[in-house]
């Protein structure tokens, strides 16, 4: 994207490696879940906005030499994939690295983030939008791009491969790059998680049904990001505490002490909505993802978050946003090991697409994105995206900078961007 | 079968003690022809009366002025003596380049980046992973930051950064570890060969040490491997002429101006092999740096083939078809280094090795040319005259050769073993790492000989001879081994598989 004075706006790119600054060792190797192979098509792509004061005086060579301590404790991100002789992906720990992109912007932050306001596909300059493959042999699987503007302020794009962990998880890898940078030391790595739900399964009848939640595609081989029918594009609005509770009340009612969270209203809302701008039969499933606390272990990468499937048998067009919400609340069918069971049947060799099969929300408020500090400062802002959704759309709610503002950010094809941007501008009053 | 490996066995075993029993006699051959004179010179003192004895003094008819000529002519004789015999060179301290381990190198990575930058030769990217898969390198070698970058950006600003970095932390340490002041220096060498800016790299250290004005400073450029030995053999023959005088030699090599972009099989080993590494050291010939002098210097024995063209041209830096610099290494480059080798050695043996050993080749020499028998020359044993080896740690191959010619055992090669391993090859500055991990394992005893061998373009075979000052206690509390001396030796697999 080239702005009026031709100059590009972001320029003097330049790629190096960083790994762990210790020798890993010969043959060491790490097994994803049954669970990680199911969502090796879904990426990450987040970035972290910092102001100048929290990166005054910070070069990049400030920025890199920390990162190599900080990934002795995360040395299989530095790996890279290869195939068992049954085919089943596994990461060779080679100590390879992550690939670290520099770059420059023309713009000031303020600005920069004022440009992103009209048109949000510019933040993809920020991060790369690599993918695993074509040669798995050497895909790296995180990529880390800082990129520094006019002001001094400074932004960090994380590209995060989805079979590494999920948003969670991507968070406290991030964060803990912020306290090896401020000097404190990291607890040993501790053995990666295998998922608890993977051990309890047991060889189940080779006709059991699929999981509602993902959806087959595929084969993709070795090239690990499946076609769409239409482009998707992302957009994103912020929420204030305010905008928040209007809404909040608007749809639940009066504030009583049953009250329905936030995200199940805002899922509602949005299910109609969708279901009345798209051409075709209304969705009558939508994926909620959301965190497991009891999954996740602290400084330990893995794929924990809750998926399940909500069904509705009534129209959506027609239902009452509270009715809905409390459907989402209260009718969602764990569908973890579903998953586990059809990944592990195939031996770990299907390729599924979670995000995107059906209309799928994923709740991030309890993520700690804002806990990646510089110089003890969080940052302005923090924006995640998904990359290899499905046609039917995502949408994430994000923890807003502020204490009680949110972010929501969807992911939907091109063609049903500018209808619901309208029906959304009705709905939450926003200018 | 018992009985035919018992007589085989004790044959050998007699041969030992024939050879044991044979050096005895020849390296103390004056002692034992000594015994006999002075037990007969005794025999006759005792059978003369001290009557006798006055007699025979009167007889020589001594006076005054004979016995103040004589006097002064001794007096005369050993102060010549004293006077020209050279000055002794210690080697007071010495210090090497850790690099950070932001720095390092996994193979992986190179081969990612191989594939990266070169994916339009796939060949060559493959012809390189063979050569790492049986370099005999670690994972933890070293390259600048600048070769970091995909594409590589091999600019000046980079490499004079890459010299800073090397160069200053050689120094620094050489520094702290002497607690020689900057202002005390009186010579100052930089070798570096294939970064030669101006103002040179020895401007740059006395600029940035702000050394004395009236220093004597040199910088040798474009003298290959072995340009290490060559300053130490300046610094000597310097340290002659200036006395109470001391000199700083910083051996190093600059990876960053000369990364090979192109594709010919002939100029990517250096690519694979060489790795960052730089050391300082401080000669003196000062009487007061006797005790605490780590080496004295005994030998230095330079042998340049260059007469000869294909010893030459067997290491050329030229520009490809393509127009990329790089070094290029002629096939028959473990011929030529043989053939030097035997050189130095030829020169060197008579130097260091005990009697008996030259006896011995002298035999083996007379009787290859008076009767014309076609025996192998005898290389004589070397692990006579030498405690420790220190081999340029070039290439596996070098290694591999000299082990063989030398018939060293695993031991002895270890040092430079280890040093390919864990430093990768550095270039001049090699020989100090090498040096630094017997050290650190606490081989390094007084009276130790040390032999130091290095090979470089042009083709030069230099070798240094120096003998342990003082023993060295380990553990050793810093040095490029310090954090990782625990893990050696490390068993290196001919082919590490990625």
């Amino acid at each position: 994207m080239v702005s009026s004075d031709e100059q590009p706006l972001v320029h003097d790119i330049r790629l190096s490696t960083v790994g762990p600054g210790r020798v890993t060792g010969q043959d060491v190797v790490h097994e994803p879940t049954n669970m990680d192979q199911a969502m090796k098509l879904h990426y990450l792509r987040g970035v972290y906005y910092f102001k100048s004061q929290a990166v005054q005086g910070l070069t990049t060579p400030n920025i890199k030499e920390p990162i190599f301590t900080w990934l002795n404790n995360f040395y299989h991100t530095c790996g890279r994939f290869r195939r068992a002789e049954s085919g089943r992906p596994y990461i060779k720990c080679n100590d390879c690295g992550v690939r670290f992109i520099e770059a420059q912007c023309v713009k000031t932050l303020d600005e920069w983030l004022e440009l992103e306001k009209d048109d949000g596909s510019l933040r993809r300059m920020l991060v790369s939008n690599q993918v695993v493959g074509p040669e798995l042999f050497f895909s790296p699987l995180v990529l880390l791009q800082i990129t520094w503007f006019k002001c001094g302020g400074m932004s960090m794009g994380l590209s995060w491969a989805h079979v590494l962990g999920d948003a969670f998880s991507a968070a406290d890898f991030m964060n803990s790059l912020g306290q090896v940078m401020a000097g404190l030391k990291l607890a040993q790595p501790l053995k990666l998680a295998q998922s608890h739900i993977s051990a309890k399964i047991s060889p189940s009848p080779p006709k059991s049904k699929d999981p509602l939640s993902v959806k087959r595609v595929g084969p993709v081989g070795d090239h690990w990001i499946a076609a769409n029918n239409s482009k998707m594009k992302a957009f994103s609005f912020n929420l204030t505490s305010t905008q928040i509770s209007h809404f909040h009340t608007k749809v639940c009612g009066q504030i009583g002490t049953n009250q329905i969270p936030f995200f199940e209203c805002l899922c509602a809302v949005i299910w109609k909505v969708v279901a009345k701008i798209r051409d075709g039969p209304e969705p009558k499933m939508v994926t909620i993802t959301k965190n497991d606390p009891h999954g996740r272990k602290n400084g330990v990468l893995s794929n924990g978050q809750l998926i399940s499937i909500v069904k509705a048998d009534f129209s959506i067009m027609e239902a009452n946003p509270k009715e809905l919400a409390e459907l989402v609340l209260n009718q969602a069918m764990d569908e973890r090991s579903t998953i586990v069971e059809a990944m592990e049947r195939d031996q770990g060799l299907s390729d599924f697409i979670v995000y995107g099969a059906n209309l799928t929300f994923v709740d991030l408020e309890e993520a700690d994105f804002y806990g990646l500090k510089l110089k003890a400062q969080k940052p302005a802002y923090v924006g995640y995206t998904i990359d290899g959704v499905g046609d039917n759309g995502v949408v994430l709610l994000l923890p807003g900078p502020n204490n009680g503002g949110k972010v929501v950010t969807l992911i939907m094809p091109e063609d049903q961007v500018l209808k619901l941007k309208f029906e959304l501008k009705k709905e939450f009053s926003i200018a | 079968m018992p009985t035919p490996t018992v007589p085989e066995f004790s044959k050998s075993v007699k041969l030992k003690y024939v050879k044991l029993g044979y050096q005895y006699l020849v390296n103390h051959i004056l002692t034992f022809l000594l015994i006999p004179v002075m037990l007969s010179v005794a025999l006759q003192l005792v059978h003369t009366s001290p009557d006798d004895l006055l007699a025979l003094w009167n007889s020589l008819h001594f006076n005054l002025v004979h016995v103040a000529c004589s006097l002064f002519l001794i007096v005369y004789i050993a102060t010549f003596y004293f006077l020209s015999r050279p000055r002794t060179i210690y080697l007071v301290d010495y210090a090497c380049f850790k690099p950070p381990c932001s720095l390092r190198v996994p193979f992986a990575m190179c081969l990612e980046h191989a594939r990266i930058i070169l994916s339009s030769q796939p060949k060559s990217v493959q012809f390189q992973l063979r050569i790492l898969e049986r370099s005999g390198l670690g994972e933890e070698t070293a390259l600048p930051p600048a070769i970091h970058y995909l594409p590589p950006e091999p600019n000046m600003a980079a490499a004079r950064e890459e010299a800073e970095m090397v160069i200053f932390s050689a120094m620094d340490s050489l520094l702290k570890k002497t607690g020689l002041k900057p202002k005390d220096i009186d010579i100052l060498i930089v070798n570096c060969s294939l970064f030669s800016p101006t103002p040179s790299l020895s401007a740059m250290v006395v600029n940035k040490y702000k050394l004395r004005s009236n220093i004597k400073s040199f910088n040798l450029a474009g003298m290959g491997c072995s340009a290490g030995l060559i300053s130490i053999d300046l610094a000597r023959d310097l340290l002659q002429v200036h006395p109470n005088s001391n000199a700083v030699i910083v051996s190093t090599e600059i990876i960053t101006p000369n990364c090979y972009m192109g594709n010919q099989r002939s100029m990517l080993l250096p690519n694979c092999l060489f790795r960052m590494g730089g050391a300082a050291i401080l000669l003196s010939n000062r009487w007061s740096d006797k005790r605490r002098a780590k080496f004295r210097l005994v030998h230095v024995v330079r042998t340049h083939k260059g007469a000869e063209d294909k010893a030459y041209k067997c290491v050329q830096q030229e520009e490809d078809p393509e127009g990329h610099v790089g070094i290029s290494l002629s096939i028959n480059l473990m011929a030529i280094a043989a053939e030097a080798l035997k050189s130095n050695i030829t020169t060197i043996g008579p130097l260091v090795l005990p009697a008996s050993e030259q006896l011995l080749f002298l035999f083996a020499l007379l009787r290859r040319k008076i009767f014309k028998k076609k025996t192998k020359a005898y290389v004589p044993d070397f692990k006579q005259a030498f405690e420790h080896f220190c081999i340029h740690a070039g290439g596996r191959a070098v290694i591999d050769e000299l082990q063989k010619n030398l018939q060293l055992s695993a031991e002895h090669v270890e040092a430079s073993r280890m040093t390919l391993h864990r430093f990768g090859n550095t270039s001049s500055s090699s020989l100090w790492y090498e040096m630094s991990y017997i050290e650190a394992k606490g081989r390094m005893k007084r009276g130790d000989r040390i032999w130091q061998i290095a090979f470089g373009s042009g083709f030069k075979c230099n070798s240094a001879v120096w003998k342990c000052n003082r023993t060295i206690k380990a553990p050793i509390d810093d040095g490029p081994w310090v954090d990782c001396i625990d893990r050696y030796p490390v068993y290196i697999p001919d082919v590490v598989k990625l």
